[in-house]
């Protein structure tokens, strides 16, 4: 995206139409990124009854090019690439040689010998580097495209309806038809994006794609179906309590580059089966001896709000620590996930010190909100 | 926004009523919070000086310390709006008193609602 030259922070290209949209603003991994536009419980409401769309244009996106594309990845991510036709993506990571993460990411697989990977806007740098470093032992490009595209969720129960109001008619039927975590190229408001179904909220919804100058065409194209859908804009306020009642991890609150995916509770995303790739062989060692913390769920039983940072005592011994924590619009209450000690199991209670005041809490099962149909 | 006259406010966005001894925070701040999600308040008998904490509040996204406008011991503290911290939104002042006390001592420092309202202003 563009640099202003009167600030150090970088600015989407909807900066104007958030401003327009009454958006408070504040600093995000180096971004100024809406917080919210109206209040984060009322957006939140809104995403999971109706709809909302998020500027999301921090994103990082990279692209892997070349015949040996699809064994690069796999040296890479900890998930299993090879397994990806075409249109299909994947949650998955680059781990370091010890197996900590140093990004959580969606692969998308576009063609035989193409990728398309979706990173974390603080870590856009740092991924990319390492990308590249990596990438002189193989017989590939690789192309930090994040300064072309910018991004769009929509996400909510009537995301389909205002999808289907801005997708070329003839390309209707590809997004009706779109599998979860799939991706196809299709026009949208008059312009070729990559439409994926997925999301950080919980909900059915779309990330979208796009060329950075079609982005304010499109977010007004998507606002203009309210009438219909009922969406919002909606800020990294509510995108943030969303996604913990989802339990969706969040990079450099929940985990890490000194966390493992088995530690982080996405072993799911990791293959172990697969070849060689960075970070397999210390995997292998941790399962093999045992994991000493992970991510739990929680909810509090006592009055108050769970924050990152806080000491988690389990059978009145410190054991680990909030990794996110606020209100659960949704759920009711007050919860979050934390990283405690292995032996830590659903039901049991833990403490939560707020503010050197000990609150109950219950572990509970991932996630704590679950839609009916996603 | 509104600032009612009667009262007198802190840099840190609390109000105080002389007449009653009542203490809240101001619409300003509320706006500037979001959401309230949550509140804590301390017990009834406590004694504390001016500048000191004697409370959070929490929007969804941040916990923010409420400081003794004036020296005194709380008398009261209202239960309403710690069941229902969503309330406060349109209601900072009259119903959305936090605590009242029996003040102690000077309160330098505390500013009409004409100078808070420059004061937020320049802000």
């Amino acid at each position: 995206m563009m640099t202003t030259s009167n600030s150090t922070f970088m600015k989407t290209a909807l900066y104007n139409q958030h401003k327009a949209c009454g958006a408070k603003v504040i600093e995000f991994g180096g971004w100024l990124m809406p917080v919210s536009y109206t209040s984060v419980l009322t957006e939140h409401k809104a995403v999971r009854e109706k709809c909302g769309i998020f500027d999301v244009s921090h994103m990082g996106e990279v692209t892997i090019k070349g015949p040996q594309a699809e064994a690069f990845v796999q040296h890479i991510t900890m998930n299993d690439a090879a397994k990806l036709k075409p249109g299909q993506g994947q949650y998955s990571a680059l781990l370091n040689e010890s197996g900590g993460m140093i990004d959580d990411l969606i692969v998308y697989r576009l063609g035989a010998e193409e990728f398309f990977i979706c990173m974390n806007a603080a870590n856009r740098t740092k991924d990319f580097q390492w990308i590249s470093t990596h990438a002189t032992d193989f017989d590939v490009r690789a192309t930090n495209e994040s300064d072309q595209w910018a991004q769009l969720a929509v996400q909510g129960p009537t995301s389909l309806d205002a999808m289907m109001a801005v997708v070329e008619p003839s390309d209707r039927g590809i997004i009706e038809a779109l599998p979860y975590t799939n991706i196809a190229k299709v026009n949208v408001a008059g312009r070729p994006c990559l439409v994926a179904r997925t999301g950080y909220t919980g909900e059915h919804g779309y990330e979208i794609y796009l060329p950075v100058d079609h982005a304010e065409k499109l977010w007004l194209a998507l606002l203009a179906t309210a009438p219909k859908t009922g969406i919002v804009p909606v800020g990294l306020g509510a995108r943030d309590t969303l996604r913990l009642e989802a339990c969706y991890l969040l990079y450099g609150n929940d985990m890490n580059d000194e966390t493992t995916p088995l530690e982080a509770g996405v072993a799911w995303a990791v293959k172990l089966t697969k070849p060689a790739f960075i970070g397999k062989d210390a995997l292998v060692r941790q399962k093999a001896s045992g994991i000493k913390q992970k991510i739990v769920a929680l909810k509090m039983k006592d009055d108050g709000i769970p924050r990152h940072g806080m000491t988690v005592y389990w059978r009145g011994e410190p054991a680990g620590f909030v990794t996110s924590g606020s209100v659960l619009p949704t759920v009711g209450g007050a919860g979050g996930m934390a990283m405690v000690s292995a032996g830590v199991v659903e039901n049991d209670e833990l403490e939560v010190d707020i503010r050197g005041k000990r609150k109950l809490a219950t572990v509970v099962k991932r996630p704590l909100y679950s839609a009916k149909t996603k | 926004m509104n600032f009612p006259n009667e009262l007198k406010y802190t840099k840190d966005h609390e109000w105080v009523s002389s007449s009653d001894s009542k203490i809240g925070v101001t619409a300003y701040a509320i706006e500037q919070l979001g959401d309230i999600v949550h509140i804590e308040l301390p017990e009834v008998g406590k004694d504390l000086k001016q500048g000191a904490s004697f409370g959070t509040i929490e929007s969804t996204k941040t916990v923010s310390d409420l400081y003794m406008p004036v020296s005194g011991k709380i008398t009261a503290v209202n239960q309403a709006v710690l069941k229902s911290p969503e309330s406060l939104q349109n209601d900072p002042y009259k119903n959305g008193w936090l605590i009242q006390i029996a003040a102690s001592g000077d309160a330098p420092g505390l500013m009409s609602a004409k100078d808070y309202e420059a004061f937020i202003a320049e802000h």
